[in-house]
């Protein structure tokens, strides 16, 4: 008894330490001084989002996985279809790209998530915030972009925004399963799996991103349809101008009576 | 104890040690004006806006300064590299061993050490320079060259360095950043950063 109190006070010691960067981190942004009401007449482009789905070898490295791939982006499109009419504002769906527009539109999506990436770790997370973003929380700035080149995009001179969604979803092998579990008798923490999704509304003139949702723990196994309804919930609450939260309390309680 | 409380604990621990390290980490404002020894060496830089200094390093005798974080704008210091060790820290000496600066290296060949030490480190097949010329760094002869590499995010970078060599030990200052919008955006600050470093 006097040792599991020893090593509970021992714990919570290490956490309160650690103030707890893990569960309090934002997950969304707002850049200063961007508003979108509903029915504003402002078109949105929605371009085809990237997804990234594999398994994690026992070493830790990530093996593409073909189908788990068409399959994830094949519910995701059903659940973006969906969700449109829920976004508030004019939705376009962008023309599908070949050739030269295809690979701009791919570099475009990888700088995405790298700015993304850079959000979540360099001013989002507590504990790992650079001073200078720091310093920006505290004048409530959120300043990031992507360059005026988004202004090429196929269907960019159609369009006020572009909707950005990454996804890059790794599930544990068995083998890095069952090194977590000896990692664990062992006391080493070994992760097994990411679930990392990104939406942006991007300003399509600046290249500005103008409201960021990024999590790196998302929720919705998307190789399911529910799950990938579910990640897309999850990608777009807090769409500025969108009604999405509402619709799913609606839902939800209409599906209780 | 029972087994689903001694699970509780475990998992207790878990979590907390899993919070510590990441925040261990304190980045450091370098501010504009002000100026700064590299790593505690002699290599000294006056910035002429805000950046931040990581924390960590990726080797002995190295410093990263940034931005906007890593992946978008990366400034890297190899202040002074002894002959016979690597630019970066070896993953394993055995698996994955990486080139090694050398008394016999030329100047001329220092891209030519990045570009090997990155085909390793960052696993980058579509590492190339671009262009190499000769130039001054650190008020010595030095070797100015730039460079084109498709990192494992996907992303297409561009970096621009200088190197000198000086009493035995390579001295160099490089910067790296996607090729769309970030590399045209901060690369006047590095250069104007590179041009500031001074060494007694």
């Amino acid at each position: 008894m006097r040792t599991s109190i020893f090593h509970l006070l021992g714990a919570f010691a290490i956490l309160a330490l650690a103030a707890g960067p893990v569960c309090a981190q934002e997950r969304s942004a707002t850049r200063q001084g961007f508003n979108l009401p509903a029915q504003s007449g402002k078109k949105i482009l929605l371009l085809r989002p990237t997804m990234r789905v594999g398994e994690q070898s026992t070493g830790g490295l990530f093996e593409p996985n073909a189908d788990w791939t068409e399959q994830a982006r094949a519910n995701i499109g059903e659940a973006l279809d969906a969700s449109q009419r829920n976004l508030g504002n004019e939705i376009i769906i962008a023309p599908d790209a070949y050739g030269e527009d295809a690979r701009a539109l791919n570099e475009h999506m990888a700088l995405f998530a790298a700015v993304s990436q850079a959000v979540i770790q360099y001013q989002f997370f507590v504990g790992n915030r650079l001073p200078t973003k720091k310093r920006d929380n505290k004048a409530d700035v959120f300043d990031w972009s992507l360059g005026n080149s988004v202004a090429s995009l196929p269907g960019a001179d159609g369009a006020d925004y572009a909707l950005f969604i990454y996804n890059r979803d790794v599930y544990g092998s068995t083998g890095r399963k069952m090194l977590q579990v000896v990692g664990m008798l062992a006391g080493v923490g070994v992760s097994s799996g990411e679930h990392v999704g990104y939406a942006g509304l991007v300003d399509l003139k600046t290249g500005d991103l103008l409201w960021l949702n990024a999590d790196a723990q998302m929720g919705g196994d998307v190789r399911e349809k529910d799950g990938a309804a579910k990640r897309v919930r999850q990608l777009l609450e807090d769409f500025p101008g969108s009604t999405i939260a509402k619709a799913d309390v609606v839902a939800a309680s209409g599906a209780g009576k | 104890m029972t087994l689903p409380s001694l699970r509780a604990l475990v998992a207790l621990w878990l979590l907390a040690l899993a919070c510590l390290p990441l925040t261990a980490q304190a980045h450091k404002l370098r501010e504009s004006g002000v100026s700064v020894a590299v790593d505690d060496s002699p290599l000294t830089v006056t910035p002429s806006r805000d950046w931040n200094r990581l924390d960590g390093n990726i080797g002995k005798h190295t410093e990263r300064w940034t931005i906007d974080g890593a992946q978008l704008n990366d400034v890297t210091f190899y202040a002074g590299i002894e002959p016979g060790k690597p630019l970066v820290r070896e993953r394993s000496k055995k698996r994955e061993p990486l080139p090694k600066f050398s008394t016999a290296t030329l100047l001329v060949e220092v891209p030519e050490l990045l570009e090997t030490t990155y085909r390793t480190y960052k696993n980058s097949g579509s590492f190339k320079v671009t262009t190499i010329e000769p130039g001054q760094f650190l008020g010595r002869e030095a070797v100015h060259f730039t460079y084109e590499f498709v990192d494992q995010d996907e992303l297409t970078r561009q970096g621009e360095a200088r190197a000198a060599i000086i009493a035995g030990r390579l001295y160099m200052i490089s910067f790296e950043a996607p090729r769309l919008h970030y590399f045209e955006a901060v690369i006047a600050q590095f250069r104007k950063l590179a041009d500031s470093a001074t060494l007694p």
